[in-house]
């Protein structure tokens, strides 16, 4: 009973005992055995010594239909694809590269035995433009006082490799994808998803293929804020460029508030007022961080990115989304 | 508070600040309320007893509190040191002579938490008895606190004609002497 009690409190029970529900453990053996103590040392040091597992690909793990997990990809996005064009979006160039070389090492003959896949490459480069076309379209409409270093920064940091796989890797992208090395590669996980997305253009049309990246890619963008992903060097310079295009006087910084000014942790308020107006106030640890900061509260003010501003509405209905540029506008 | 980058909001949110509060003809218990609620740290949204929270309360003018009713004379602060015969029992207003800011500071420090963390949150209390302060503590100061008490004016404080726009309450013959 004791040793029971002490085998419970562990977490992965050892070979012969089975919870069968709480309160009742089911036990194949009779008695204590010997060998046991000394085999499961020697597993432990040799689980200890190798370290963890490898990863193992989906594909090789039981259970796996390739055919059946294509055509589920696709009902489970609710897209109607193509099952060709899908396939054929989730083959790379890496992956052909070493079917043909492990097929001429097992010697086989590569007239009779040519690999019938055909590349992602096209699909990757069509998907890729549609998807940024389609992400600047969409940041012009709902940020349109965004300048284009903006757009293209936060389309740039949509399209990068890291939201990129963490979508890809979401969706089961990763489980289909046939590249030559596993773990997937960043780069070619991106490109299969840009492949499935072009796949996806072209089997159902633009706007729902629009319709996906707007799901998927743009929801990403909640909760970020503008300066994450667009790295702006001289926020007060940027602000006096915006603000001379748009004639408003210049801003002067003014101090609002200070806490601590001699003690080692300070806290200044700068507020910027143009015509004795105030544009924007932001806090920081010397004066010129918290000026630098008010900069860019302003200039996020300006752009429309503040945290307070109307969510995207991502219940646009259907008929209104007939064109590209219309839709990006009522999204916004 | 809106749209600020997130380690400025952090930076903002947790820093220290410095309050000054004028004691003159206040009654130190409520001086003595508002600033135990600072230095706790009670008047933040973020408040929680181990997080340290609080902030600098700076008094100026304690010379010049002033207690209600006959407290002066009648109110006894006693102490003893634990020694035999050590027992001493003075009024407020001897404890007021001999040191201007200690009636405050006692009575801060009866206000604040009973545990370890007191006896910080007391070195965060800075007390003047008049308004003189030092330089650099008027440079870290943040927020001047309203005062407690309204201060009712004097007589000698009334212009002419407030005096004379104050309603009668009963207008006295020619001849009344009044004394």
């Amino acid at each position: 009973m004791a040793a029971c009690r002490a085998l419970v409190s562990r977490a992965v029970l050892p070979l012969h005992f089975h919870h069968v529900c709480r309160g009742v453990m089911l036990t194949h053996i009779r008695e204590k055995k010997r060998w046991m103590k000394a085999y499961t040392l020697i597993m432990e040091r040799k689980r200890k010594m190798e370290g963890p597992p490898p990863p193992k690909p989906r594909s090789q793990q039981p259970n796996f239909d390739y055919h059946a997990e294509v055509e589920a990809f696709s009902a489970r996005l609710q897209e109607s694809f193509s099952v060709e064009l899908l396939k054929t979006a989730f083959v790379n160039t890496c992956y052909l590269r070493s079917e043909e070389e492990r097929r001429r090492a097992l010697g086989l003959d590569l007239e009779t035995t040519t690999l019938n896949l055909k590349d992602n490459g096209k699909l990757c480069v069509h998907g890729q433009q549609f998807t940024k076309g389609f992400l600047s379209d969409w940041c012009r409409g709902s940020f349109p006082s965004l300048p284009e270093e903006g757009v293209a920064a936060v389309v740039g940091h949509l399209t990068g490799s890291e939201v990129m796989c963490h979508v890809a890797q979401n969706l089961a992208v990763e489980d289909l994808t046939m590249s030559a090395e596993f773990p997937v590669p960043d780069e070619t996980l991106q490109g299969t998803f840009f492949a499935v997305i072009g796949a996806l253009e072209q089997s159902s049309g633009p706007v729902r293929a629009g319709l996906f990246i707007r799901d998927f890619l743009v929801t990403q963008l909640i909760g970020k804020d503008l300066f994450d992903m667009w790295k702006v060097v001289d926020p007060m310079g940027l602000l006096v460029k915006e603000l001379t295009l748009k004639g408003i006087a210049l801003p002067e910084p003014r101090l609002i508030r200070s806490a601590g000014a001699s003690t080692v942790l300070p806290l200044y308020f700068v507020g910027l007022y143009s015509d004795r107006k105030l544009l924007a106030q932001g806090p920081g640890e010397t004066v010129l961080a918290a000026e630098e900061e008010a900069a860019r509260v302003a200039l996020r003010k300006l752009y429309g990115f503040t945290e307070n501003r109307r969510p995207w509405d991502f219940t646009a209905p259907r008929e209104q989304l007939q064109k590209p540029s219309a839709q990006a506008l009522t999204s916004g | 508070m809106s749209s600020f980058s997130r380690s400025a909001q952090q930076w903002a949110t947790f820093a220290r600040s410095w309050f000054l509060i004028d004691a003159r003809m206040q009654p130190p218990g409520k001086i003595a309320s508002v600033c135990s609620v600072r230095l706790q740290g009670k008047h933040k949204p973020i408040y929680h007893p181990l997080s340290d929270i609080g902030d600098h309360v700076v008094v100026m003018n304690t010379r010049h509190i002033a207690f209600s009713g006959n407290k002066w004379e009648q109110k006894v602060y006693s102490s003893h040191t634990g020694y035999p015969g050590s027992f001493k029992q003075l009024t407020a207003a001897q404890m007021h002579k001999k040191d201007p800011t200690a009636i405050i500071k006692l009575a801060v420090y009866g206000m604040l938490p009973k545990n370890l963390t007191r006896r910080t949150m007391m070195q965060r209390l800075h007390l003047f008895p008049d308004d003189v302060l030092p330089d650099d503590i008027l440079r870290n100061l943040t927020e001047e606190l309203p005062q407690p008490r309204e201060i009712p004016r004097k007589l000698s404080e009334y212009t002419q004609e407030e005096r004379d726009a104050f309603p009668m309450l009963w207008t006295p013959p020619e001849d009344y002497r009044m004394k």
